[in-house]
């Protein structure tokens, strides 16, 4: 046991620089070495279990960028996606008020499918399409404690879906969130909004927190600047609670439910509620070893206008979908090389749709099981570089056995320089889309999913530099060369031309490169810099047919860059501006290349604390152009995204 | 089938073996170890009286009341240290009435429901009254190891200081939130 320690020791305080590379570990080093700390090194240490996972992976050898609360308030954003933006290695496109199209090293849509997104643990992807409602999606912002943001695959522990990319939205301990807090705006776009929190204890060792929030979005117009009638309003609410039951023991049980309605452009309204359920236990049993037990249900319910075309009368499409989902993680140090870190999960889910005659799911009842296992071993080599091999092997009911294996080497080269290096397979399994869709669901049928279409897989190759350049400057650089099989294409068969149907007739490559950077020139001046380049060239396997000719999955900007600039100001004062700049998109409208316009845009916001209790808010998005597109085909009814300006109260007591 | 129930077994054994191991040796949980290194940090940053010790020689005590959270990891802390030429050690207390010299006192969160009562009784003592319990230092404790996002943060209440005849450094108070009492 003393030779373990000191082995923690030694990484451990590689690990507690003060500087980006820092990072917390599972291990924590002897008293010798505490007591030497400062006070301020000891309050970085992090003591408890509650982010084990999410602190894991920032350790490990991955492309991850992390948006903290205050970054998110003071950037203006009022919501998960527009807060996604600070993400340099995410492309962010708003489609309409309440669409967006969100994605980690390209493969973009509104329907994205390859890339996985957690709040609080809690996948939030919809097996429809295997991607996300950005929509329904949200949380007090206020509550959020960060979002961690990793580009690349994280399959080996989150399992299918996490291909090109893994959102993990984590929100505070309710301890951390005692008190009363509320907020109340409203401007151009965000017409009004309201929320507001409270967080008591309950007995000794108990906190909780329970919220509501509210809001109501403005249409976005159309290129001739009319109204694109898509204006909505959401309501959620939510309680927390975290109890410490022993010096071991940690409890987080929470809840949340949300409904609202969406004017739809196309016509008719779409309504969407939901609720979700979660518990989770931690349990430490050394300091190197401790495991943790989570279960949450989800509830969502959407209802959706399906338009009419030449070949079918309108409709609406209902889906309710139950998840029901269990997960073991155990970790633990074995030897004194090695950290395992192993886990079991069972999802079920239970789909019910309701079909509609422009669209449809058959079966429209579908029960799914996926049953999955991982394990993990990161093995010193040498004092400071450290291989991870891993991997996930599921069972999923569509493709059977899947693994998604992966080696990572991360070299740290000294407190300052740490560079890594990762081979990794993920796929994409069958969603409900590729295998059950019908559209329209009566002759003449257009476009139909098959039962004969496969997981997509992914092998990517990583290599990245993380650095503390100086106490001021960090920097990082994340290369992928991704090699992807058997992705979606639309195809036929000669003798009927109709209906399409889904194969995995493509194939191609990506590579790119993601630059991030923060600077701090003063005090009181802060600087974040993003800059990207991607490349991607698919194409349809030899002898195989796509009817989009391998356009349909690459609406992705070759470039993009960001820059973001924080002053504290006398007198309490704090101004912020955000600058992004997005390449020209070619998306595919019918076999053809189409364009979004590259644009470049800013949001500015100006805050003011007035007393400790109060803070008072303006804020402007998109401020360069009255309204722009980030998304679609070139069109008359291709939603543009206006230029927006809200005010915002925030009151802490 | 057979390789899954292996695997099962393997993995089972080792949670099984990890937890054994675990439970034969006493280490508190890393929070705890982390406190334990707060309340050594806590005397090299708080100046005494000469009159809060027995004697000039007398150690610098720090008294554990109630269930203690750190077992012989803070012996093992405060073993060999000196502060000001006075050695270290640890007391520890079962129930409020057993309250003996200390310069410094610990109260475990199993003393939540005697807190008010404990802090009136130490406080014409000088001692440096430390607690993780809920709202420690608004209730008239002096420091508070709060935990928040997962990092130990101190809530130092100046005023219940100040009302002993302590002083708590200037360097310690830059790394606290200070907090008053409630007036209630």
């Amino acid at each position: 046991m003393r030779r373990l320690a000191i082995l923690c020791a030694v990484s451990c305080l590689a690990l507690l620089a003060p500087s980006a590379l820092a990072q917390a570990t599972d291990t924590i080093p002897p008293p010798s070495v505490l007591k030497r700390l400062s006070v301020d090194q000891l309050m970085d240490i992090e003591v408890t279990s509650v982010s084990r996972k999410a602190e894991k992976l920032s350790e490990t050898a991955s492309a991850i960028q992390v948006i903290t609360r205050d970054e998110i308030r003071r950037s203006g954003a009022t919501s998960i996606p527009e807060a996604l933006r600070l993400a340099p290695n995410l492309q962010v496109a708003q489609v309409g008020s309440h669409q967006w199209a969100i994605t980690a090293r390209g493969f973009n849509s509104t329907t994205a499918n390859k890339l996985l997104v957690l709040i609080d643990g809690r996948s939030v992807y919809t097996p429809l399409f295997s991607g996300v409602f950005w929509d329904i999606q949200d949380v007090l912002l206020e509550d959020i404690d960060r979002i961690e943001v990793i580009s690349g695959p994280g399959g080996a522990v989150w399992g299918a879906n996490a291909v090109n990319g893994v959102i993990n939205i984590i929100t505070r301990s309710s301890r951390g969130t005692q008190g009363a807090y509320a907020e109340a705006g409203g401007g151009t776009s965000l017409n009004d909004f309201a929320g507001a929190r409270y967080g008591g204890t309950l007995g000794g060792h108990a906190t909780f927190r329970a919220y509501g929030k509210y809001f109501d979005r403005d249409n976005e117009v159309y290129p001739s600047g009319d109204d694109a009638t898509d204006s909505w309003r959401m309501g959620q609410g939510g309680f927390r609670i975290d109890a410490q039951t022993s010096a071991r023991d940690a409890l987080m049980v929470s809840a949340d439910g949300y409904g609202g309605n969406e004017n739809v452009f196309t016509g008719g309204t779409t309504t969407a509620s939901g609720g979700n359920l979660s518990s989770r236990w931690s349990h430490t049993i050394s300091p190197t070893s401790g495991m943790s037990l989570q279960l949450y249900y989800d509830h969502t319910q959407l209802s959706n206008p399906e338009p009419a075309s030449q070949f079918s009368p309108g409709g609406t499409l209902k889906d309710r979908l139950d998840t029901y989902d269990l997960d073991f993680e155990h970790r633990l140090a074995f030897g004194q090389r090695n950290r395992i870190v192993w886990g079991l999960g069972y999802r079920f889910t239970h789909d019910v749709v309701t079909n509609s005659r422009p669209l449809g799911f058959f079966p429209s009842h579908l029960d799914h099981s996926l049953v999955s296992g991982f394990v993990q071993d990161e093995i010193a080599l040498a004092q400071n570089v450290f291989l991870t091999l891993g991997t996930k092997l599921e069972h999923n009911d569509y493709t059977g056995f899947e693994a998604e294996p992966t080696a990572r080497l991360r070299w740290s080269m000294s407190q300052k320089h740490m560079v890594w290096a990762a081979v990794s397979r993920a796929v994409r399994t069958p969603s409900r889309v590729d295998r059950d869709l019908k559209e329209p669901t009566q002759f003449p049928i257009l476009l139909e999913g098959s039962s004969d279409f496969e997981s997509e897989t992914l092998i990517a190759y990583e290599l990245g530099y993380r650095a503390a350049l100086t106490n001021k400057i960090s920097a990082s650089v994340s290369t992928f060369y991704n090699d992807y099989s058997d992705l979606r294409s639309a195809s036929f068969t000669p003798a009927t031309i109709i209906p399409f149907f889904f194969a995995n007739n493509l194939e191609g490559e990506t590579h790119g490169i993601e630059l991030s950077a923060t600077y701090q020139p003063l005090a009181w001046w802060r600087l974040r810099a993003g800059f990207d380049v991607l490349k991607e060239s698919l194409h349809v396997k030899p002898g195989e047919v796509d009817i989009n000719h391998a356009l349909n999955e690459t609406a992705d900007p070759e470039r993009q860059c960001s820059l973001n600039s924080s002053f504290d100001l006398p007198r309490n004062v704090e101004f912020d501006a955000g600058l992004r700049s997005v390449d020209k998109i070619y998306t595919n409208n019918g076999g053809v290349l189409a364009i979004v316009p590259k644009y470049t845009d800013m949001n500015l916001r100006l805050g003011w604390h007035a007393t400790r209790q109060l803070e008072l808010s303006v804020a402007g998005q998109n401020l360069l152009h009255k309204h722009h597109p980030e998304f679609g085909v070139p069109d008359p009814t291709r939603v543009e995204i206006l230029r927006a300006v809200y005010g915002k109260v925030s009151w802490r007591f | 089938m057979r390789a899954v129930r292996t695997l099962f077994c393997i993995a089972f054994g080792l949670l099984l073996a990890d937890s054994l191991n675990a439970y034969g040796q006493s280490a508190p949980s890393r929070e705890y170890q982390v406190k334990a290194v707060f309340l050594f940090n806590f005397t090299q940053f708080v100046d005494w009286p000469p009159a809060a010790f027995p004697a000039d020689t007398a150690s610098l005590v720090i008294g554990v009341l109630g269930d203690d959270p750190f077992g012989p990891y803070l012996d093992d802390i405060v073993r060999g240290e000196q502060v000001n030429n006075r050695r270290l050690t640890v007391r520890r207390f079962r129930r409020p009435e057993d309250i003996g010299a200390c310069q410094v006192l610990f109260i475990s969160r199993s003393q939540d429901k005697n807190l008010e009562k404990v802090l009136s009784e130490v406080k014409r003592n000088d001692v440096l009254t430390v607690s993780d319990a809920d709202a420690f230092a608004l209730r008239g404790g002096m420091i508070q190891l709060a935990t928040e996002n997962g990092k130990i943060r101190l809530k130092i209440n100046v005023d219940a200081a100040r009302a002993s005849s302590l002083t708590i450094s200037s360097k310690l108070l830059r790394s606290a939130e200070i907090v008053a009492s409630r007036d209630d």
